[in-house]
């Protein structure tokens, strides 16, 4: 346990102290929180504008997660690699899976904090959300889908790519893209068909359509993402990143040959 | 008792033989340095020992156990600055601490020790992002002698260190290791590797020679370089210079003369009082001992210098 808390310890004053990670990961779904719920509003309904600000919030929630999984775990990873760091806890008396849930608790906390800021900055600005208990339950259930899958994605990146700058890029590449194409930034019904389909598959674009269906009302989202089949896929999917990540993290991580 | 047992080493990359067949056995409390220029397979050896690399094959012995069941023994220092620039000294510490299962307690008193150990004390708070590279070296040292340590092995730790560091950090090593601890130093600048109790000379994936410093000038007939600064030059002076060169050559250069001896030490006074008597006033005499470069020269006909670039 004294392990796994070194390296939670470790990783989150990085992450931090860090003020790149600390924008991309807070401050910049923030500044679109703001932007959206100023300017995408458009000619919407009164009634309905504080839950299209609450269906931007909770994209942009998503969006904190995957940067916090995809980015800032790769960069946490290769940037020890990097310095030295992995060949000395090689040359130690400890595991790398105790590493890794040092390095992924603090990519969690980390996540659920800028998920939190984002939320309070919409409330602030005139997001709305509705949902019974269950539903809020059910809404987290599938936030912590968004960050299983995340961070699969970035142990995936942070052990394949050696080089430092290559893992951080490669993380925000794969977000902003899967982002703009699975619909998080835009209307699942702009979407071409193979992308509403892609936007069905990915785990993280379909565990925020859940979250948006759960918290905004099913109005805010075209298709529903809460039938049996989608949820268990969705849930399979999200696992299945995070089980490839971890196993390739645990065999070739600390690979230094 | 040896520390450290190595037995026909051979690892291979990229079907390079970068450690060929390479033995090598550290007592127990020996400062043991291993010299050679880049790319001669000292640091592959020594992550090989410290368990963070494996061989392809060949017996590496940790106090008799494979290094990856010897790693509490192990105190490693990369070549790399490993500690973390946004984590203060004591944090960095802190971390290692932890790793190594200490008790909060514990590691709270050992760190305050580590830090006094390394001289670090004052700057516990500052963060490593702000240390010099000598104060950053000197706390990842601090990493690597936690209680139970037995093997320390330094890979380049005064790379980047002007001489007055250099010695300053070797004084620590001496100060804060105690007489049961060995050291495995690998460098490629001769006068780290002079301090070592023993040196094994690697090139190609092999060790070339190993003895103690001396041993290895005096087996490898390297000589002291004399040069001697007459009032005048003349004929004579060279007369008397050509009994005590071990080749009997003599050469000028712009100042006076220059002569090879082995024991310069011991003929010096000699070689004063010849010239004296053959009516040479000497103005200025100097002796350049030999180094280990010079060893490494004489078996390798390549400068290390030349070798590392």
């Amino acid at each position: 346990m004294r392990q796994i808390s070194a390296g939670y310890t470790k990783a989150i004053k990085e992450l931090l102290r860090e003020k790149a990670a600390l924008f991309w990961t807070i401050a910049w779904p923030i500044i679109w929180v703001l932007i959206g719920s100023f300017s995408f509003t458009g000619s919407a309904p009164q009634g309905v504008i504080p839950y299209i600000k609450g269906s931007i919030a909770i994209s942009m929630m998503v969006f904190a997660l995957m940067i916090a999984g995809m980015s800032n775990l790769p960069a946490s990873i290769a940037g020890d690699r990097a310095n030295g760091l992995l060949a000395k806890l090689k040359s130690m008396p400890i595991k790398p899976y105790k590493d890794f849930l040092g390095r992924i608790s603090a990519v969690i906390t980390l996540s659920l904090l800028a998920a939190a800021l984002v939320i309070v900055i919409g409330i602030a600005v005139g997001a709305r959300f509705t949902g019974t208990g269950i539903e809020i339950l059910q809404a987290i259930g599938f936030v912590f889908l968004v960050i299983c899958a995340s961070a699969g994605v970035g142990l995936i990146a942070g052990t394949l790519i050696k080089n430092l700058q290559g893992a951080i890029m490669t993380g925000v590449g794969i977000a902003v893209i899967t982002s703009a194409i699975s619909g998080l930034f835009a209307p699942y019904e702009v979407l071409p068909v193979p992308l509403q389909v892609f936007s069905r598959v990915y785990p993280i674009s379909s565990a925020q359509a859940s979250i948006v269906h759960l918290l905004a009302g099913p109005d805010m989202v075209a298709y529903n993402p809460l039938t049996s089949g989608q949820i268990t896929l969705t849930i399979a999917l999200s696992f299945a990143f995070l089980f490839a990540g971890t196993v390739l993290y645990s065999r070739l991580g600390w690979k230094l040959d | 008792m040896f520390a450290v047992h190595v037995e026909k080493l051979v690892k291979i990359y990229d079907n390079r033989r970068v450690l060929d067949g390479v033995n090598l056995d550290v007592p127990e409390g020996e400062f043991y340095a291993l010299m050679g220029p880049n790319g001669s397979g000292k640091t592959t050896l020594a992550s090989i020992i410290a368990a963070v690399k494996t061989q392809d094959s060949g017996i590496v012995e940790v106090y008799k156990n494979k290094p990856a069941q010897a790693k509490e023994f192990i105190g490693y220092v990369p070549q790399e600055n490993f500690s973390s620039p946004k984590l203060s000294g004591g944090e960095n510490l802190m971390y290692f601490a932890n790793l190594l299962g200490y008790s909060r307690r514990q590691a709270n008193q050992l760190v305050v020790e580590m830090l006094q150990n390394v001289g670090l004390s004052e700057e516990a708070d500052k963060r490593v992002a702000k240390y010099s590279g000598g104060m950053r070296k000197r706390l990842e040292i601090a990493t690597a002698i936690f209680p139970g340590i037995k093997v320390l092995i330094l890979d380049e730790p005064t790379t980047g260190l002007d001489p007055t560091a250099r010695r300053a950090f070797f004084n620590m090593i001496q100060e804060i290791m105690d007489k049961k601890t060995s050291i495995i130093l690998i460098t490629h600048i001769g006068s780290d590797a002079e301090l070592a109790s023993r040196v094994g000379l690697m090139d190609n994936g092999k060790m070339i020679a190993e003895g103690t410093p001396d041993e290895l000038k005096r087996k490898h007939a390297v000589e002291d370089a004399i040069t001697v600064e007459t009032a005048m030059k003349s004929d004579s002076v060279v007369s008397v210079l050509k009994d005590y060169s071990i080749n009997g050559k003599v050469t000028e250069s712009e100042v006076g003369y220059k002569i090879y001896s082995r024991n310069g030490d011991k003929i010096l006074a000699d070689m004063v009082r010849s010239l004296d008597q053959a009516g040479q006033r000497v103005m200025r005499i100097e002796m350049a001992r030999p180094t280990l470069e010079d060893v490494f020269f004489r078996l390798t006909e390549r400068h290390l210098q030349e070798a590392i670039e």
